[in-house]
């Protein structure tokens, strides 16, 4: 290929220049109406970085990487190209980083990405801990200190735990619902490639003047109407991430309610493809408030407008509320998915079905409603309207109810069971275990005045940290070794896979139990230095942080090592019913020679003889009778 | 997505034998994935409009911070209820449109799509021209910023209603479309009507209440 060939077709090389002349183009228009108006200065950089490099760049990487190449073809009426398959299966690593259409390839992708991100944010926190060692200040000055745990909770909740759990849904839902792929597979690759825009923002945004944004994740206004330019990178970046996660999970709806394999009723469905589900109408609902909320800030910010603005009529709890309304259903984007990882993980390995399958898809459902009524939970102290409190925290312990019905669930699950410890099983385990405890602090905090005795210290910080890493991480971890056989081929080494268990578990209590104490002791989060008193407490902390912290590099070790030279995966080592393991390990290219038919729920476990599908015998091609919208089961072969 | 492609999606399935593709998914839903994905688009865009519906109440029933006319600054109601008729009448020359697709009328499809258009590009240019004239910029105080936030995110709505227009215009003129297949008329007709319902709500809690 010639330069000029590289430079049309699509890539990096077009990327690169799509970026640099979108950049231009967005600076020029900035520094054309500032002439035009005759304003002063000519360049100002923080509109022309704004524009240029936040808004319109992102625009040139995505279509110069070709995401849109289908589309303009399309639109421009002409013939698209006809669809030869050849963005569809990794052949070398080398097609990871191209626009390629197959779930399997975006779910790794998506997995690796957000892996990236999730050691940049940790190695953040251990930069957090080195500082809070010991009181004084060490490593990082204060305005450093914020812009550290800002971007730590950005990354880990928008660039990680949200993404991660997006990246094994798309390798295994069409696989487990009898799929050859996702509905919309170019959309679900444009959803990936739009991802890594609003980390490498948020990562950036320590280079600028003033430092990263230092107001959170949260971003309340007017504090993050006011700060310097670093702020403007989380406000635009989250929109990406935000648009990302919303077209996922529209293609998630679609695909689970159109694609399913004859005789998958809902109520056949594994409670994974349940819980992506749900999660997918929460994430359709809910994220464009967040959306919304940032361009507020984004407006007042950019514009001069008064969305926050006492004095001009702008009600500043405004932010707070809009916020909210999407992030603490945001929890629960966060928490369902794992939910489906337990369910999967626990029936597999205890050879039990799981006890309560209905109730454990309508808890689901019970969720999602429940999960749009207890916002102002987090804004007991923020002086809104106090008529709101005892609502919220009524129904934020009824909330706990559900939750609660998936606890006892899983624990019956394993009541009797034939419980095999292999690692996927030991992290289920372990979050069954902190996740009740951070639900437990949770409820705790439900109740309006421990609420306001231990707001903004270490108790919070605990408590979201036991329900977002004992249990969202630990479920990804058990993700990842259930279904690393699956999506590499390969087995990974059980003894590394247990190590790194043992270690993340004692240590993540080591590092998290305490700050409950500190907390309630008074200890308040998101400042560098503390009071004397804390010392002891502190020293202990950053100590068990620190092998908690290296207790990932076991795993990272082992999933590298494993993927390159593991022995070879069988195509079902876990003896699983459900339908992605009745294929080969890794998958074939195309998921199936042909549609698998559905004959039975997911987890007969225990009753011999029992199959979730069957896949006929090589029979002449006839296209199959569709199953109609309820389903009926079909006829048994 | 559309007939190109499909007939693309038959040819490989015709040789098999020498082109393996993916197998035929099943279909499990009465729904069409193209119809269903638009409908879950718009309710998430819905919900983008609940968020700036949700400020413009703060500002002016929880922070009681009054509303227009504001020293003696007040909305161009008339112009704006004669724009609301252009942009509704649009709603019913879309429908003519998918009309004449349905019934293998060319013309009318191709008729009734440009008339759309020009009755959204219209509404548009009236927006503007209105901008330009009322005499407040949005950075005055909270109730310009929610004006002016409100009906610019909905003339956002209508460039990109506009955009997929535009597309199946140009589609409708260069021969795609047929009675059995016009999704891409009628998936950005839909979005069409969305933007037309929405712009009800925009116009009767900004000017009229
Ligand atoms: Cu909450």
């Amino acid at each position: 290929m010639t330069f000029a060939q590289r430079l049309t077709a699509p890539g990096w090389y077009r990327a690169a220049l799509g970026t640099a002349l979108m950049f231009a183009f967005g600076g020029a228009l900035v520094v054309g109406v500032r002439a035009l108006y005759g304003w002063d200065p000519l360049f100002n950089w923080d509109a022309i970085i704004t524009v240029g490099a936040l808004i319109a760049a992102p625009f040139g990487y995505l279509v110069g990487i070709g995401c849109f190449d289908y589309w303009f073809y399309w639109a421009s009426g002409r013939p698209t190209r006809p669809e030869d398959h050849s963005g569809h299966g990794a052949r070398s690593w080398k097609d990871y980083f191209r626009v390629n259409t197959d779930h399997k390839v975006i779910g790794i992708q998506y997995i690796v990405t957000t892996m990236f991100f999730f050691i940049a944010g940790g190695l953040m926190a251990m930069l957090m801990r080195a500082e809070l060692a010991q009181p004084g200040t060490q490593f990082v000055d204060p305005n450093t200190f914020n812009g550290l745990f800002s971007v730590h909770a950005s990354l880990m909740i928008f660039l990680f735990i949200i993404p991660v759990f997006a990246g094994i849904a798309n390798f295994v839902i069409p696989l487990m619902i009898g799929a050859p792929d996702m509905a919309f597979p170019r959309l679900n690759a444009l959803s990936f490639w739009m991802l890594p825009i609003a980390g490498v923002m948020m990562l950036a945004s320590f280079f600028v003047e003033g430092g990263a944004f230092a107001t959170g994740w949260t971003a309340y206004a007017p504090l993050s109407t006011e700060t310097p330019l670093g702020q403007q990178f989380f406000t635009v970046g989250v929109q990406f991430a935000g648009a990302s996660s919303i077209a996922t999970a529209l293609n998630f709806l679609v695909t689970i309610i159109t694609m399913r394999a004859p005789g998958m009723t809902f109520w056949r469905m594994p409670l994974l493809v349940w819980a992506n589900f749900t999660t997918s109408l929460l994430v359709v609902i809910a994220t464009p408030f967040i959306a919304g909320s940032q361009f507020f800030v984004l407006l007042d910010r950019s514009l001069g407008t008064h969305f926050f603005t006492p004095g001009a009529g702008g009600d500043v709890l405004m932010y707070q509320h809009v916020f909210w309304f999407y992030s603490h259903p945001a929890v629960y984007i966060m928490m369902l998915p794992g939910f489906g990882i337990i369910s999967e993980v626990i029936s597999t390995n205890a050879r039990k079905p799981v006890f309560g399958y209905r109730m454990m898809a309508f808890s689901l459902v019970a969720i999602v409603i429940l999960g749009f009524t207890v916002w102002a939970h987090h804004m007991f102290v923020s002086g809104m309207f106090s008529w709101l409190r005892v609502p919220m925290m009524i129904t934020t312990m009824l909330i706990a109810v559900p939750t609660g019905i998936k606890i006892f669930s899983w624990l019956a699950t394993l009541w009797r069971g034939v419980i095999h410890l292999r690692t996927p099983m030991l992290f289920a385990l372990g979050f069954i275990t902190m996740f009740t405890l951070g639900g437990i602090s949770g409820i705790m905090l439900a109740v309006v005045p421990f609420d306001i005795h231990v707001s903004d210290t270490y108790f919070i910080v605990a408590h979201i940290h036991y329900v977002l890493f004992g249990g969202s991480v630990f479920t990804i971890f058990a993700g990842i070794y259930h279904w690393f056989p699956k999506m590499t081929g390969r087995m990974y080494d059980e003894t590394l896979g247990k190590l790194h268990f043992w270690l993340s578990f004692i240590f993540f209590n080591l590092t998290f139990g305490p700050m409950h104490l500190v907390g309630i002791d008074g200890m308040p989060r998101r400042v560098a230095d503390y009071a004397e008193q804390y010392a002891t407490w502190n020293a202990i902390i950053s100590i068990s942080a620190f092998i908690f912290g290296a207790s990932f590099l076991i795993f990272l070790y082992n999933m590298i090592a494993s993927w390159r030279h593991g022995p070879a995966a069988a195509a079902n080592p876990w003896r699983a019913h459900s339908i992605e393991w009745q294929v080969s390990s890794p998958p074939p290219i195309f998921n199936f020679d042909e549609i698998p038919t559905v004959v039975g729920g997911p987890y007969e476990y225990g009753t011999p003889g029992a199959v979730h599908a069957v896949f006929k015998e090589k029979a002449p091609a006839q296209v199959p009778a569709p199953a109609g919208g309820g389903g009926a089961p079909p006829p048994t072969e | 997505m559309e007939s190109a492609s499909i007939a693309a999606g038959h040819a490989a399935h015709d040789q098999e034998h020498e082109h393996h593709g993916p197998p035929e998914a099943n279909v499990s839903s009465r729904v069409e994935a193209q119809f269903l994905g638009m409908l879950l688009f718009i309710v998430s865009e819905l919900m983008l409009f609940g968020a700036f519906f949700t400020a413009y109440f703060f500002i002016r029933v929880v922070a009681e911070s009054g509303w227009f006319p504001i020293d003696g600054q007040d909305l161009p109601v008339a112009i704006a209820a004669v724009n609301s008729g252009i942009l509704l009448s649009s709603s019913l020359t879309m429908h003519w449109a998918l009309e004449g697709a349905r019934r293998g009328n060319r013309r009318a499809l191709q008729v009734g799509l440009l008339t759309t258009f020009g009755l959204g590009l219209t509404f548009l240019t009236i927006q503007v021209n209105e901008y330009v004239h009322l005499g407040f910029p949005i950075s005055e105080n909270a109730q310009t910023s929610v004006f002016y936030g409100l009906t610019g995110l909905h003339g956002a709505h209508v460039v990109v209603g506009l955009t997929l227009l535009g597309m199946a215009t140009t589609r409708a003129f260069r021969g795609h479309y047929s009675p059995e297949q016009h999704r891409g008329v009628e998936v950005p007709g839909i979005y069409w009507h969305f933007v037309d319902i929405m712009w009800i709500f925009v116009f009767s809690t900004l000017y009229i209440l």
